[in-house]
């Protein structure tokens, strides 16, 4: 069991360097296949791995194994170490399933991409991140991982790196990241300050005898990593701009895996944040403020993907509540939905693009339904999955969430539910505005365009139709795993991580669930009647402007970091940089050449002089010798 | 020990160093110059003798043997510039061979 969670985490590693260190011996499809076959292997690994917990008494499914010291200052130790419990198991059969898929999917998505090679070697880094990340048994580790992720999130949004756009997005990936890198570093540092260990079941036996103080700021600075990496407010601009990377990294690390990174923190440290139930309520009110804040953004926004990608942070929003109210198990729960939905919308996106030659607006597409029969259904797999109408897989994780809020019944409880359903409306406009936009009415020129080609090469090759396929399947029935009032194989299971806090009659889910539903298809029809009519689902001019400009996040961001930040160095340029600097240099190499000139005369070639000079020297010194003594 | 003593010694070294000094600084013709060193060399060698006499020790002489051993190489090397700049109908004077002026 041990075996192969170490298996599941060191394959990827192996695919990458091999990559790397092959380089150009290998053709770029054989960097595919070992790519993708390590990303399986790693899925594999991650099947014993569970198989082998699962076999387990309930309270003998905590294994810590450590393969050496790595660090060790006196009494603090830091091993390489991995935890494998019910958590970690279900997070590592997650980010290797869906991450084998994607990298599959990207086989055919990339071919023929002048760089490929480097592309799947970044692919496997990032998957042998991500496990690290969940897999560590300690915070530093798990900082590890953490690091490594944004690194290969950087490179990866950045990977087509002649478009001065992919640039800046990566780099403002990269450094809205490492302000939540640098809280969740400073968090650490308490917890070795306070605890002495960074083991993660050490600290959490720990936790109870902090003080409050010390435990608030250290929950808050784990919640600020986590709201950057899963791109809630007030750190999510980066995630929409991230979209200029290749689609199935969208979908690999923009949807499925990554940005969940936050939430699985969330669950992971729960102890430390019910010890700190005001950063934890703070986490459920950054969730439910982003689920409404990305709906409304989704709902005027043009490229396929940007919609996609404001979605996912609206799902992560309700991931956060879920755990900030302490459903632990739903919100991990809807991180695999999610994941497997969003990943199959993200993929048949591609598809999409793919199809029209990389043409992303959806003002330009429509009535694909024709020419990409089988991608058509995915997405409206998905669609729905995201929606969450029964039976579909947001149907069940979703609404389990907002029941949790409804249970947990104070004024914050109250108000997360009502934030939760106005978001579920939201969700069904966005969502079947997309569809709506690009599947149905009548075929645009760049569809038209697109057309005679299609009859040459079908709707992609098999490597992209399959995980296309077998996403969909999951998204269908992955939420059949629980069933209020009837079953809960897989929350009782990772709430063996993590106990409840609230816990919803089998009564609350149902009324939830009746009520979702209703708003859901409400928001359906609102996109179809604004579809049919050719007209906005937001026809409010300034409502308009304010979402299109993404409520002024990053115009705010602007004014107050970089504008101040640029006026500085400005001013530090013209009053200190040009007047003292520059200036200085020119005077010492003024000063250097007038001295030479001076210098330069008293050689005059002249022997007698010099004769001269040293009878003259020698006197002076023997005098002052003479003198001295 | 018998005769003057090393005081007036002293005086005639410095004399002979004095005079071959001014005659380096103030001469113009290089064999002079050469003259002048020469003359300057045997001031400083009369001076180590006259104070290894008076220590009674031999280390003053030996570095007078060892001084007029380089004054001879130099001057071997010295006078065959001069007869190279002869050879080249260059003017004997040492003012006007200052082409290393900076």
């Amino acid at each position: 069991m041990i075996v192969g969670a170490w298996i599941c985490l060191l394959a990827p590693l192996g695919g990458a360097l091999a990559i790397t260190l092959l380089g150009p011996w290998i053709s770029r499809r054989v960097a595919g296949y070992i790519s993708t076959l390590t990303t399986f292997l790693a899925f594999a690994g991650a099947l014993v791995a569970f198989f082998g917990l699962w076999s387990r008494d309930a309270d003998d499914r905590e294994h810590l194994s450590t393969a050496y010291t790595w660090l060790a200052a006196g009494d603090f130790q830091v091993g390489f170490e991995i935890l494998v419990d019910p958590l970690s198991a279900v997070m590592m059969l997650v980010v290797s399933g869906v991450g084998g898929l994607i990298v599959w999917y990207s086989m055919g998505y990339m071919a023929g991409d002048e760089e490929e090679r480097r592309f799947f070697a970044y692919m496997s880094l990032f998957v042998f991140s991500m496990l690290l990340l969940v897999q560590a048994g300690n915070f530093l580790l798990l900082l590890v991982g953490w690091g490594l992720v944004g690194l290969a999130s950087y490179l990866l949004i950045g990977f087509w790196h002649r478009r001065p756009e992919a640039v800046a997005a990566a780099k403002k990936a990269f450094i809205v990241n490492a302000v939540g890198d640098a809280t969740f570093a400073l968090a650490i540092v308490l917890l070795i300050w306070s605890t002495g260990t960074l083991e993660l079941l050490g600290v959490f036996a720990e936790v109870d005898g902090l003080s409050n103080t010390t435990v608030n700021l250290i929950a808050l600075g784990l919640l600020g990593g986590a709201v950057a990496k899963s791109a809630q407010i007030p750190l999510h601009t980066w995630l929409p701009d991230a979209m200029e990377g290749p689609t199935p990294v969208s979908a690999l690390i923009h949807a499925a895996t990554m940005v969940t990174a936050g939430v699985y923190l969330l669950v992971r440290a729960h102890p430390i944040f019910e010890a700190a139930p005001d950063i934890q309520s703070l986490a459920a009110i950054l969730g439910a403020v982003t689920l409404l804040v990305a709906g409304l953004v989704a709902l005027v926004q043009w490229d396929i993907k940007r919609v996609i990608a404001y979605s996912t942070m609206s799902q992560i929003g309700y991931m956060f509540l879920g755990a900030g109210i302490g459903a632990y198990g739903f919100a991990i729960f809807h991180l695999m939905t999610h994941a497997f939905f969003k990943a199959l919308l993200f993929l048949a996106a591609g598809v999409v693009i793919h199809h029209l030659n990389d043409e992303q607006d959806i003002r330009r597409m429509g009535g694909l339904k024709t020419a990409l029969p089988r991608t058509h259904v995915a997405f409206f797999i998905g669609t729905v999955a995201l929606v969450g109408l029964p039976p579909f897989a947001g149907f069940w994780s979703k609404d389990a969430i907002i029941a949790s809020a409804l249970a947990r019944g104070d004024a914050l409880g109250w108000t997360l539910f009502v934030a939760c359903l106005l978001g579920v409306l939201l969700t069904g406009a966005y969502s079947f505005r997309l569809y709506f936009a690009v599947f149905q009415g009548k075929p645009q020129e760049a569809a038209a365009q697109q057309a005679h080609a299609h009859e040459r090469r079908g709707e992609g090759p098999l490597s992209m139709l399959v995980p296309v396929g077998v996403l969909a399947v999951l998204a269908a029935i992955g939420g059949l795993l629980s069933i209020p009032g009837v079953w809960h194989p897989f929350t009782h299971w990772v709430e063996e991580t993590g106990e409840p806090l609230v816990e919803a009659t089998a009564r609350q889910d149902y009324l939830v669930s009746a009520i979702s539903v209703a708003l859901g298809i409400v928001g359906l029809l609102l996109a179809r009647r604004a579809f049919l009519r050719d007209r906005q689902l937001v026809t409010a001019p300034t409502a308009w402007r304010i979402f299109e400009h993404k409520f002024y996040f990053d115009e705010l961001y602007d004014a107050l970091f970089h504008r101040r930040a640029a006026g500085l160095s400005h001013a530090l340029r013209r009053r200190v940089e040009e007047p003292v600097i520059e200036r200085s240099l020119n005077e010492i190499g003024s000063g250097t050449i007038l001295a030479s000139d001076g210098l330069a005369r008293a050689q005059s070639g002249l022997l007698r002089t010099y004769a001269l000079a040293i009878a003259v020297s020698v006197s002076v010194l023997i005098v002052v010798f003479v003198a001295v003594r | 020990m018998s005769g003057p003593g090393v005081g007036w010694y002293l005086i005639v070294a410095a004399a002979l160093f004095g005079i071959g000094s001014l005659g380096v600084m103030l001469r113009r013709s290089p064999l002079v110059v050469l003259l002048s060193l020469e003359i300057m060399l045997n001031g400083a060698n009369l001076a180590l003798i006259a104070f290894a006499r008076q220590h009674g020790s031999l280390d003053g002489q030996i570095f007078a043997l060892a001084v007029m051993a380089v004054a001879a190489a130099e001057v071997a090397i010295g006078l065959g510039l001069i007869v190279a700049m002869a050879r080249r109908d260059m003017p004997l004077d040492v003012d006007q061979a200052s082409a290393l002026r900076g």
